[in-house]
């Protein structure tokens, strides 16, 4: 299904952000999001990634990010 | 660890002219709601909205449905209309968010940005209007404090969203055909010019597969298919008696005046599926406007939920049927299985593959299949690669 993995921002470049998922780094736009976002601040993709779709809380974020590493670590990919 | 970046990725095989066979790889994690089990039906309700966030209504929703189906509880009407509210408030809000943002891109054209925007924070909105405490998803019902000042902006924004898409009312189209053609004809938002360029390009019918579309109940065997599915491999690749299903708005509009009438001209192709993504966006705004006025407070479950029992959880997500069933035993997860659309409109041997196989090559066959995959609206990024044989 379509797995949201929280993405946290690692740089910023104008309407552009660098963020990181399980050690992985990419670009996605920040031009569909509705409020400010900061070097830290954790995202979710849209499906693609080439569009921040939303800003996380950080509790929310970790405790998705613990389950999803559970996932990974299991082997049900 | 395997790669986190999950996708599908179609591969046409053109020889002799035309396109001899068609791979579809999915690289998605069909069975991570497995690690559910353990966890209680509160934990379910925060961590599946989350991990599921592009379709999280619907994913909560089901949850929430599953878990009080095995626990036997029943929410009250007030809470049932909430949840639909915001069910097909998502539903509108990812047709939406399809047309605007990836449709343009069909055309050559950049995404309209400004007008995609609104979309998501739109949702998150309508929760917090509905239930302060952020618990819509709660097994039982959270706590419904309705605003309604939140519900009338929100109202205005959804107005504004459907002006953009169709630039007038649809709802005329619902009962005369020939005025959707003529809205095809003259429109000239995004979603207008996208159906003209497939009428005029002869494409009405391209994709056209004799897949047969769900029931509106769901497949017939789902519950034992479900049940005896140790190994994950249906909610992978489902099937019923070894057939593939269409899920979606063509399935769930097929009957309506407009859509029947395309399907007898066109077959199940790609003019009967964008056109039914367009009735479903007009018939979910009109039942927006209805359920608005009769949103009401309520107090909510009390405490956890503390059941055994089997549940299902059946919603019509914008993408198609979403199942949920959950084993509790005394409010904790045994066992936790989500079958989602994507598996069954993008299934190896599906309504994609039926509707690629055996149709002429040619400079624009990626475009085409790029089309036939936008209009079966997967969850997840798509790419489409065509390989030239001898």
């Amino acid at each position: 299904m379509c797995m949201a993995v929280p993405s946290r921002i690692v740089a910023i470049d104008g309407g552009t952000a660098t963020v990181e998922a399980f050690g992985e780094t990419r670009t996605t736009s920040l031009m569909l999001l509705d409020e400010p976002v900061a070097v830290g601040d954790y995202l979710i993709l849209g499906a693609g990634g080439n569009f921040a779709a939303e800003k996380v809380a950080p509790e929310a974020a970790a405790e998705a990010l613990a389950y999803l590493s559970e996932v990974l670590a299991s082997g049900q990919a | 660890m395997p790669p986190l970046d999950t996708g599908i990725a179609v591969t046409l095989n053109v020889s002799a002219g035309a396109v001899a066979s068609v791979q579809i790889r999915s690289t998605r994690l069909t069975q991570a709601s497995r690690l559910l089990a353990g966890r209680t039906a509160d934990q379910v309700a925060t961590i599946l909205p989350t991990v599921y966030a592009l379709c999280g209504t619907a994913q909560g929703l089901a949850a929430a449905a599953a878990i009080e189906a095995a626990a036997g509880v029943v929410p009250s009407p007030a809470q049932r209309m909430a949840r639909r509210f915001l069910l097909q408030l998502e539903t509108v809000g990812e047709h939406a968010l399809g047309i605007l943002r990836d449709w343009p891109e069909l055309l050559d054209e950049p995404p309209e940005l400004a007008a995609a925007k609104p979309l998501r924070p739109m949702l998150a909105a309508a929760k917090r209007g509905l239930y302060p405490d952020g618990d819509w998803a709660k097994a039982g019902g959270g706590r419904l404090a309705i605003n309604p000042g939140t519900l009338i902006e929100l109202m205005r924004q959804v107005e504004d969203v459907a002006a953009r898409i169709f630039a007038g009312s649809p709802e005329t189209w619902l009962r005369e055909p020939v005025l959707f053609h003529a809205w095809v004809r003259r429109g000239e938002t995004i979603a207008a010019r996208l159906l003209r360029r497939i009428l005029d390009g002869g494409l009405a019918g391209f994709g056209r597969s004799p897949v047969p579309l769900m029931p509106e109940a769901g497949p017939p065997d789902l519950t034992w298919r479900l049940a005896g599915d140790r190994d994950g491999s249906y909610v992978t690749r489902p099937d019923t008696a070894g057939m593939p299903l269409e899920t979606g708005s063509l399935a769930r509009q097929a009957d309506v005046p407009l859509i029947a009438e395309l399907l007898v001209e066109h077959g199940h192709g790609l003019i009967a599926r964008f056109a039914a993504r367009l009735v479903e966006i007009a018939e979910a705004l009109r039942e927006l406007e209805e359920l608005v006025l009769d949103l009401s407070d309520d107090a909510g479950a009390p405490g956890a939920i503390a059941g055994s029992g089997i549940g299902f959880g059946l919603i019509d997500a914008a993408r198609g049927l979403l199942v949920h069933r959950v084993e509790l035993e005394e409010g904790v997860v045994r066992r936790y299985q989500i079958l989602a659309p994507t598996e069954w409109n993008f299934h190896p041997d599906g309504p994609l593959r039926r509707g690629l196989v055996g149709v002429a090559a040619g400079p624009d066959l990626a475009w085409r299949a790029r089309l036939l995959a936008a209009a079966l609206d997967p969850c997840v990024a798509c790419s489409v690669e065509v390989v030239e044989y001898a």
